[in-house]
């Protein structure tokens, strides 16, 4: 086993750091499958009436119904299509899970670039409030949270974005700090390019890869709460349908049909899945030490 | 002994402090929030009489300002008294004290089944990694990581209760009581909840056997003539365990949060099913002190741990070679 020198993505120009990500990603099988899964799952929620139809019809007819032609999924207890509820709620678990990811990029993209420019005092103290919030188990944070906002698909995006913040700016100081020590910036500040421009026009998009593994496996966590709180009836409120609903009704029933719980269960399980596999896989595609495996 | 001292005394320092900020953020984002949960009480309608309101408001103390309540829950916290439910007529002591016995029971299975799976996992994946065993251990820890633990408990009631009619899907029944009953129900939620704290662990061990293997003492032993099982459980074994034991403050954290759903799936019920309809109902005062409690518990084990890893690791009292 040799000694690897550890030429980071730091080294490489900005572009042509990327397209090698691109590039390595494509030669990792997981990265692909998971990127592929993620697309359709993407489209499936996008194109939900077009494809499976209305989520709320009722067909009288059919009532609990097995997988058939006219039902692919079979029906719930009330006649519904269940790959018309799956997909619809598929949506909203999905935008959940996005709106989540966005305020938790937003929000811990600035508190971790802030934390590595700022002083040392500064940014000692916002990693450690950083610390201090991941030392609370998220899940009873977020039920403080739940009682105090309100339970509803926008607060729950809200706080399961808040919630995965301090993560994010973890990994977004981290990113940061490697590229603030890099020597295209020395050159960039040589040069008398402003700090701002600087910040937006060579660091963030040379840490937006780690950022984006990040986001990815954010979606991932933020699917979970969606779930695990909308289990019990503290997230996504009915009439409002998604994954986490359609399990607790689901579930309510399961000696009736074990069809109804098994659903929603495999769409959320594959969901998160995807994500946690798109972003593990590509933190590791950026680490040179692991790719050399 | 004198750095040992003040190792101890930042850590226990730091230890106070967050507990003192937990209990003001929970208290602060309960009670910023508009909204009242007398108003609940009172069964949330429009024509609530406003006198019964502002007596009900005096009676629970929720009149006073918010300051002179956080006080008095404090003081009350350290004569161990918690107040009084928003609900029931119960005392929030009371009402712990019923439902800590079954979370006891099943966080404390849960870690064993979770250690006892991990060890052996992460050596099988960590010695062989090329084998099929190996793969195995990967893939489902993976899953795993990813599945939410109360996916993995659905799924148990789906297989073994509702297809195969093996175990019962939920229920309780206390150990004094009808101690085999109680096995076969918590058998479930144990397994669910172990499995959740083994998956993480064996990322973790895994990770430090594989470092620990290339160490060059196991060359040593191995170049000695030792045989190979004793320089895995031997010498590699106990030697990566040390980093893991940092991650017993997470683990229990990973209990802590687990056992809300889980509890819920299981119709166990605990603190986890307590702190959920405290929340459905508003009731503060539970949901405060639950809270609290939890994050208690959870800053005392790592409190515990950073001290033992402070005895087996001098260089951290140094406060030099910190990671």
């Amino acid at each position: 086993m040799s000694a690897t020198v550890a030429t980071g993505p730091a080294l490489e120009t900005a572009a042509a750091g990327r397209v090698g990500i691109v590039r390595r990603l494509s030669r990792r099988p997981a990265a692909v499958v998971s990127a592929v899964t993620i697309a359709v799952l993407l489209l499936l929620s996008l194109l939900a009436t077009p494809i499976a139809g209305s989520p709320t019809a009722i067909d009288t007819r059919e009532i609990l119904a097995s997988p058939s032609g006219a039902h692919w999924l079979g029906t719930d207890d009330l006649g519904r299509d269940v790959l018309a509820r799956t997909l619809a709620g598929g949506r909203l678990t999905l935008l959940v899970a996005f709106g989540a990811m966005a305020v938790s990029m937003a929000v811990g993209t600035l508190w971790g670039f802030v934390a590595a420019a700022a002083g040392r005092a500064v940014g000692e103290g916002l990693m450690r409030a950083a610390d201090a919030c991941l030392a609370i188990p998220p899940i009873l944070l977020a039920l403080i949270l739940v009682a105090a906002f309100g339970a509803s698909s926008w607060t729950l995006a809200l706080i399961s974005g808040l919630l995965l913040a301090p993560q994010t700016a973890r990994i977004a100081r981290s990113a940061l700090l490697t590229e603030l020590r890099s020597d295209y910036r020395l050159a960039a500040r040589a040069v008398g390019v402003s700090p701002l421009r600087t910040v937006f026009g060579e660091l963030l998009p040379n840490a937006s890869p780690a950022l984006i593994a990040q986001a990815s496996l954010t979606v991932a966590w933020a699917i979970g709460i969606e779930a695990s709180l909308s289990f019990l009836g503290l997230g996504v409120q009915p009439p409002e349908a998604s994954w986490g609903t359609l399990l607790q009704e689901g579930y309510a029933g399961l000696y009736r049909s074990v069809w109804l719980t098994v659903v929603p269960g495999v769409a959320i399980f594959v969901a998160i899945l995807a994500f946690n596999t798109f972003g593990s896989q590509l933190q590791q595609a950026l680490d040179p030490r692991q790719e050399e495996r | 002994m004198n750095g040992l001292r003040g190792y101890v005394l930042r850590r226990l320092g730091a230890g106070v402090l967050l507990l003192a900020l937990a209990s003001l953020l929970t208290f602060a984002l309960l009670r910023v929030v508009p909204g009242d949960p007398t108003i609940t009480k009172l069964g949330g309608a429009r024509n609530i009489d406003p006198a019964a309101l502002a007596e009900l408001r005096h009676e629970l103390g929720l009149d006073r300002s918010v300051v002179a309540q956080y006080l008095s829950w404090v003081g009350g916290l350290l004569q161990g008294d918690l107040g009084q439910s928003y609900f029931s007529q119960y005392a929030v002591t009371t009402l712990i004290g019923q439902r800590v016995v079954p979370t006891l029971e099943l966080a404390g299975l849960a870690f064993v089944v979770g250690l006892v799976l991990a060890v052996p996992a992460a050596l099988v994946s960590a010695t062989r990694p090329r084998s099929i065993a190996a793969r195995l251990v990967n893939a489902a820890t993976a899953a795993l990581m990813a599945a939410p633990p109360f996916l993995v408990g659905i799924a148990f009631v789906v297989v073994l209760s509702v297809q195969a009619g093996l175990l019962p899907a939920r229920g309780y029944v206390p150990f004094v009581e009808d101690p085999l009953e109680n096995l076969r129900l918590v058998a479930m939620p144990a397994l669910t909840l172990g499995l959740a704290v083994a998956a993480p662990l064996v990322v973790l061990l895994r990770a430090s056997l594989g470092e620990t293997l290339r160490a060059p003492f196991i060359r040593t032993a191995t170049g000695k003539g030792l045989q190979r099982r004793r320089v895995v459980l031997g010498h590699a074994l106990p030697n990566a365990l040390i980093p893991s034991l940092t991650y017993l403050g997470v683990t229990v954290g990973y209990l802590l949060g687990g056992v809300v759903v889980v509890e819920y799936v299981f119709g166990w019920p605990g603190l986890g099913s307590l702190v959920v309809d405290a929340v459905l109902k508003r009731d503060y005062a539970v949901l405060q002190s639950v809270v609290l409690l939890a994050v208690a518990i959870f800053v005392f084990v790592t409190f515990v741990t950073d001290l033992l890893y402070g005895v087996l690791d001098p260089r951290l009292r140094v406060g030099e070679g910190q990671p």
